[in-house]
Formats: C-alpha cells, structure tokens, sequence
C-alpha cells in the first residue's frame, strides 16, 4: 500500500473540522485544516493534499468561487459539503469541476464512499474496455451491452449516455455534464431531453426500471451510476 | 315656482296699504305721475321679497289703488273715461313685468344662497367624514348633518349579533318609538328605503337608508348600518336642496364606511404579508443555525459506529464531547424556537412594570452559566421602571450576549441608560464589528429576511424589541467592535427622575 493519502477539510466550523479529522485519521488519511477559501488555496499550493473536501459556506469567499480559482492550476479531487439551502451553489461547484457532493448532515459511512470514488478516479483514470455489474457486460470497444449473455439494442445516443454514466461508477454526474458529453455544449441546457433518455435506458437495463438500482436519481443535480458492489474493498 | 306663503302675501298687502294711505293724503300735492312710481315701486318691493306670485297679485292691487284714486270719477271703481282704461291697462302691463321680473329675480338669487349653502354642508361633510376613523365617527357625522338639514332627529343604527342597535343619534338624548325601530329593521333587511308615513298618520316619523352597496337581486348587505332622518316639512322654502344635500350625504356616508372597511381590510393584510415575511426569515436563520450541530453529532455518532476500532481513546471521548456540546447547542435552540412560536403566533405580549437592570442581570448570569471563559461586564446604573415582559427582554439580551461570545473575542461589556425618552441596552464586543448587511437589516423597518449569517439570535432579539414597542440598532465602538443597542420607550409617567419627583 503507497503512503497515507492527505485530505485537506476546508470548513469554518470547528466542531465540523474536529469530527471529520477523528473519522478521517481513524480511517486511514492525513488530515490538514483550512477555515477559508484563501487559506485553503494557500496550503493547496505549499502541501499538495491529495482530496479537498470543502464547504460552501465559508465566509471570506464562497465555495465555487475556491474551485474557479483552483482549477485553473489544479485537477485536485474536490468533494463539497452543501447545505440545503445551497442547492444551486452545488450544482455550479460541480459544473466548475468538482467531484462530488455530500449533503449536510451526512453520516460519514457517506463521506468515505464519495471519498474513495474521488480518489480512485484520480489515481486510475485509464478505463477499462469492459463493465461488469449487476449481470450486465458493457463492451466498450465493440458498443455491445448484454445481459447474461442475451444482447440489449441500445441506440447510439443511448449508447453514449451509459458509457457517460458507467465509467464514472459512484460518482455524480450533473444534468450538464450528460448533456454536454453526449449531445455536445450547444445542448447543455436540454434537461427534459435527457430525462427521456435516462428513462429509455433504464427500461433496458434495470430489472425493475421503476425502482432503478443502476442509474440513481440525484435530483436537481444529476444521475449516478451506482458503485459496483465489493468496490468499497 | 315657488308656492306664496301666507306671511308674503300679508307683507304685500302692508306695503301696499302703506303706499296707498301715503298717496291718499298727499293726493293734493303729488302729481300723478309720481303716484303711479310708488305704486310700480311698491309691487317691485314685494316681488322681490315675496316672490312671483305675491308680486302678480300685488300688480293687482296696485292698478284698484290707481285706479280709486287717480281715475275719474275719483274714490270709485269706475272708469268713467275711454282712455283711462288705456291708462290703467298700461299700468296693469308695467307692474305686472314688474312684479315677474324681481319675483323671478328673487327666486333665483333664493335657489342659489340653497345651492351655496347645500354646497357649504356638504363640503363640510366631506371633509369631517374624510377624516373620521370608525364606522360609529362615520354614523356621528351623519346623524349631525341631517338633523340640521331636516330640522328633526336623525338616527344611525348598526347590526351587531344579529340585531339592530343605535350607532349614534341627534339629538343624543333622543329615544327612538318602536315604530322607528320597526321601520329600520325593514329597511335593514329588504335593503331598501322605507320612507316616512305622511303627516298625521301612525307609523315612523323617520324615514330609513340602508347603506352601503346593494345590488338588486342579491341579499342586502347586512353589515352596512341604517340611517334615519326627519321629513322635511312640505311647505318649507329650500325642500329642493335639503333634499338633495341629504341624498348627497347618504351617499358619502355609505362610501365612507366602504372605504374604512377596505383600509381594515389593506392593514389586515400588510399584518398577514409581514408576518409570513418574519416566518420566512426565521426559518432561512433557522437551518443556518440547527446544520452545524446537527451534522457535528450524525458526523460524530457514525463515526464512533462504523471507525469505533480504529478510533484512539482520546479520540473517542472528543467525539463524545462534541456530541454533548452540540446537543446543548441544539438544545439552545430549541428554546428560542419556543420563544420564536410565541413571538410568531400573533405577538401576544404581556407587559408589566419591569426593572431593566435586573433583567440585564439576569441575561448576563445566564450567559456566564453557558459560557464560563466569557469575560461579561455589566455597567447598570438605577434605572427607571419599564414596560416589558422579563422572559422576552432576557431573551433578546441573551441573544446579543451570546452573538458577541460567538464572533469577538475579549471583553464584552453590557450597559444601560436612558436617553430622551428611550432605555438603552447596550452589548458591545471588542471584535471586527457586525457585516455590513446584517446591521443594514437590523436598522430596517419590519421583519424582512435576514441577510445570510445573521443566524437565528439576531432576528429573534429584533421581533422581541419590535414586539415590545421598540426598536434595536446597530452602532460601532471607538475601536470597531459591535454593539447591539434594544432600544425600548421609557413610559413619561415614570421617567428618569421616578414616580415621587
């Protein structure tokens, strides 16, 4: 195993910043603390952690404004905290490039789950040419699906759409994000189309596409294609 | 044309046996000529002051008085010469244009001192109906204006539970007969006019308005009052315009009482829209200030669950200490949420003789149980006796305490004195000062939504002070800290020098 990953909390409430830094070092990471937007860029700069997890509220700067700033040096992992009454500041931090949200309050089995997912992606971002989960066999390189070995006719755009949402298994993929990798930017804002499609490929691929179990609902922000299960290992 | 009345057409006759006796004994010496002028004059005199027909019948009168004395044979009616009936026919013909020119002149000039003086009442009505504040103002000024208007009692009556009861009278010592009575329920319940019985009948000597809009076909508007007023005598000279002005009046009263009604109905809900603005406000400081010890202790307790093993003991018993904290915290909140639903549900406020400085005592003793590092100073002078309710004042001066604990560090420093007529209470911090947009939202009117990170202390001290009668204010110290000020009317009768002074 390489050496202990550091994560950088970036949180101005210290009772936030003391639980997580508990749970963080009694689950294997470093930990470094940040309580604004500029100190947190500032030990981004001198330590390079390897995961950011930030909080919207901070009160010298608000969150999207630290990962526009970050992202024009860095492809540091980002995980956001939100709040409910952030719902648009969220969807925004993920457009601008964060990885991830967690809502607050969150239990911190949560938190890690995310955790992991970021940091792997990071760390392998090379994808595989073949899926497998849940008794589906996605070929990426011949454009075939099946299930238990019976082809699925999936369309191009369909296609596309499910190789969007499955290689970045655990991770949240906003309604832009979808729209502007499947259909290109001109369609970014094409909320109801994608919604259709999602719907089409849930009836091919779910087993019950009324309560689906591969593509989750995040809603007013995005989907999510879920982890393979034993991933967590 | 107005019918002549008894008394003017005896004042005609006087004139004119005046004259005639002046012309008869002073026949010898007044050339004839002279004598039919004071005849022409005299019935000028009483059209004009009796009007038309008095002055026809005057002419009349004139042309026997000429005619008696001035045609031959004298002191007789007859006319003994052709061309004296020539004469008296022209005479006839200039008094009688006499008599229609004045008495025409008369009327007009009467027809417009009533039109001035209809148009001076009903100015008057206006303007003291305008300003009244109360449906019974409204009824008061109309009962006034039509007793003097129909010279005879004037009655407003109401609904209230279902029956009719006396808004107002005028006279006031006025007692109403039962068939008053009677004929006003009728009007109030048909919502129409019933009208007074002619003179020497039985039944009410008042007719009776409904008022207020009622549109045919639809059950009359039974919240609107009825108003009564006296006949006008049939006989009098201005019936025309007393009339009217009378119309005129019910009208504007009715009007009046809408336009009250419908001011009730705006103040009713600028009350609804701005308390739904306070909820929304309290609730946005709401989730900004419940989030954080909520997601402290879910954070905290799944933690010790799922990393229990790996957590180090000292580990484990932080863990357990900020889970006690925020659950204090929370339990704080909880409190003023319970102060917050109170304040909310219509602001019922006790108030009592209060002393401000054992209540700022009070506020400070409990912020040193919650917070023992805080370093609180307390400068309470004597200090005159308030109007308040101690819980609320507590709470808001808790508030102020508990935001300077939280954003300064150092001393704080709690005061109290009187300035003009108000009490001041002042929590001031040795910290950076308050953000721009959260002392802009604390000097404002009313309770808007807060500005974000005003959290829920701020707001609840502004809807108590607001809810005492007062207001809080947001200054700065010398060095830039803080200060919160409640500011709170000092009542006059126990002002700064005390009830003995």
């Amino acid at each position: 195993m390489s050496a202990r990953q550091t994560i950088l909390i970036v949180d101005d409430e210290p009772q936030i910043q003391r639980f997580l830094g508990h749970a963080l070092t009694a689950a294997g990471y470093d930990t470094m603390l940040a309580a604004s937007g500029q100190e947190a860029l500032s030990r981004i700069a001198a330590h390079e952690p390897d995961l950011l997890i930030l909080d919207l509220g901070l009160p010298d700067m608000n969150g999207k404004e630290v990962i526009e700033r970050l992202r024009l040096r860095s492809a540091l992992p980002v995980i956001v905290l939100s709040a409910h009454d952030q719902e648009m500041e969220k969807i925004m931090a993920l457009d601008l490039g964060a990885d991830d949200f967690v809502a607050k309050p969150f239990g911190i089995g949560e938190l890690l789950a995310r955790l992991r997912v970021s940091l792997r992606s990071r760390r392998n971002p090379a994808r595989t040419d073949q899926i497998r989960q849940a008794g589906l066999q996605i070929d990426l390189g011949a454009h075939q699906v099946s299930r238990d070995g019976e082809l699925l006719r999936l369309t191009p755009k369909e296609f596309d759409l499910l190789v969007a949402l499955a290689s970045n298994a655990g991770r949240v993929m906003t309604h832009r994000k979808l729209l502007d990798q499947v259909w290109g930017p001109a369609h970014v804002d094409d909320v109801p189309y994608l919604r259709v499609f999602i719907g089409q490929l849930r009836q091919k691929l779910e087993l019950d596409p009324a309560r689906p179990a591969l593509i989750l609902t995040e809603p007013g922000v995005g989907y999510r294609w879920a982890e393979p299960e034993g991933a967590a290992q | 044309m107005s019918t002549p009345s008894f008394g003017g057409v005896l004042g005609a006759a006087m004139i004119l046996l005046l004259v005639a006796v002046g012309v008869g004994s002073a026949r010898h010496i007044l050339p004839e000529s002279v004598a039919v002028l004071l005849f022409l004059t005299a019935v000028l005199v009483s059209a004009a002051a009796f009007g038309f027909w008095v002055g026809i019948a005057s002419a009349f009168g004139a042309l026997i008085g000429v005619n008696f004395m001035y045609v031959e044979p004298h002191f007789t009616l007859h006319i003994a010469r052709p061309e004296d009936i020539i004469k008296l026919a022209v005479f006839l013909l200039a008094a009688a244009i006499t008599g229609l020119i004045s008495g025409r002149l008369r009327e007009q000039v009467d027809a417009a001192e009533g039109r001035a003086a209809a148009l001076e009442v009903l100015s008057q009505v206006s303007a003291e109906l305008a300003a009244a504040h109360s449906p019974s103002e409204v009824a008061r000024v109309a009962v006034r204006h039509l007793n003097a208007l129909a010279h005879g009692p004037a009655l407003a009556l109401g609904p209230m539970e279902g029956q009719l009861r006396v808004l107002a009278s005028e006279p006031e010592s006025y007692l109403p007969e039962a068939s008053e009575l009677e004929a006003a329920d009728v009007a109030w319940r048909r919502g129409r006019a019933e009208f007074a019985s002619a003179q020497g009948w039985s039944g009410s000597k008042l007719s009776f308005y409904p008022l207020g809009n009622h549109i045919p076909g639809q059950p009359p508007n039974q919240r609107s009052p009825v108003i009564g007023h006296a006949r006008i005598a049939p006989d009098s000279r201005d019936r025309a315009w007393r009339e009217q002005a009378i119309e005129v009046i019910l009208r504007q009263t009715g009007q009046a009482l809408q336009r009250l009604a419908l001011t009730e109905e705006a103040e009713a809900e600028r009350r609804r829209a701005a308390s739904e603005e306070m909820r929304a406000a309290l609730l946005a400081s709401l989730s900004h200030d419940l989030r954080t010890p909520l997601a402290t202790i879910l954070g905290s307790v799944t933690t010790l669950r799922e990393l229990g093993a790996t957590l180090s003991p000292s580990a484990q018993s932080d863990l357990l200490a900020a889970i006690e904290e925020e659950t204090e915290r929370l339990g704080r909140y909880v409190e003023k949420l319970l102060q917050l639903t109170r304040l909310q549900s219509g602001m019922e406020v006790h108030l009592a003789w209060v002393d401000a400085g054992d209540v700022a005592q009070a506020s400070v003793a409990r912020a040193r149980r919650a917070w023992p590092n805080a370093r609180i100073e307390t400068q309470l002078p004597a200090l005159p006796m308030i109007r308040a309710e101690v819980g609320l004042l507590e709470q808001a001066l808790f508030n102020l305490i508990e935001n300077a604990v939280k954003y300064a560090p150092g001393v704080i420093r709690l005061q109290a004195e009187v300035q003009g007529n108000e009490m001041v209470l002042s929590v001031a911090d040795r910290g950076r000062g308050l953000p721009g947009p959260i002392a802009e939202w604390l000097a404002s009117d009313g309770m808007t939504r807060p500005p974000l990170g005003a959290g829920l202390g701020l707001p609840i001290s502004k809807g108590i002070a607001t809810a005492l009668g007062g207001h809080i204010r947001a200054a700065q110290t010398p060095q830039g800290g803080a200060v919160l000020e409640i500011r709170l009317p000092v009542p006059p009768e126990h002002g700064p020098a005390g009830p003995q002074a």
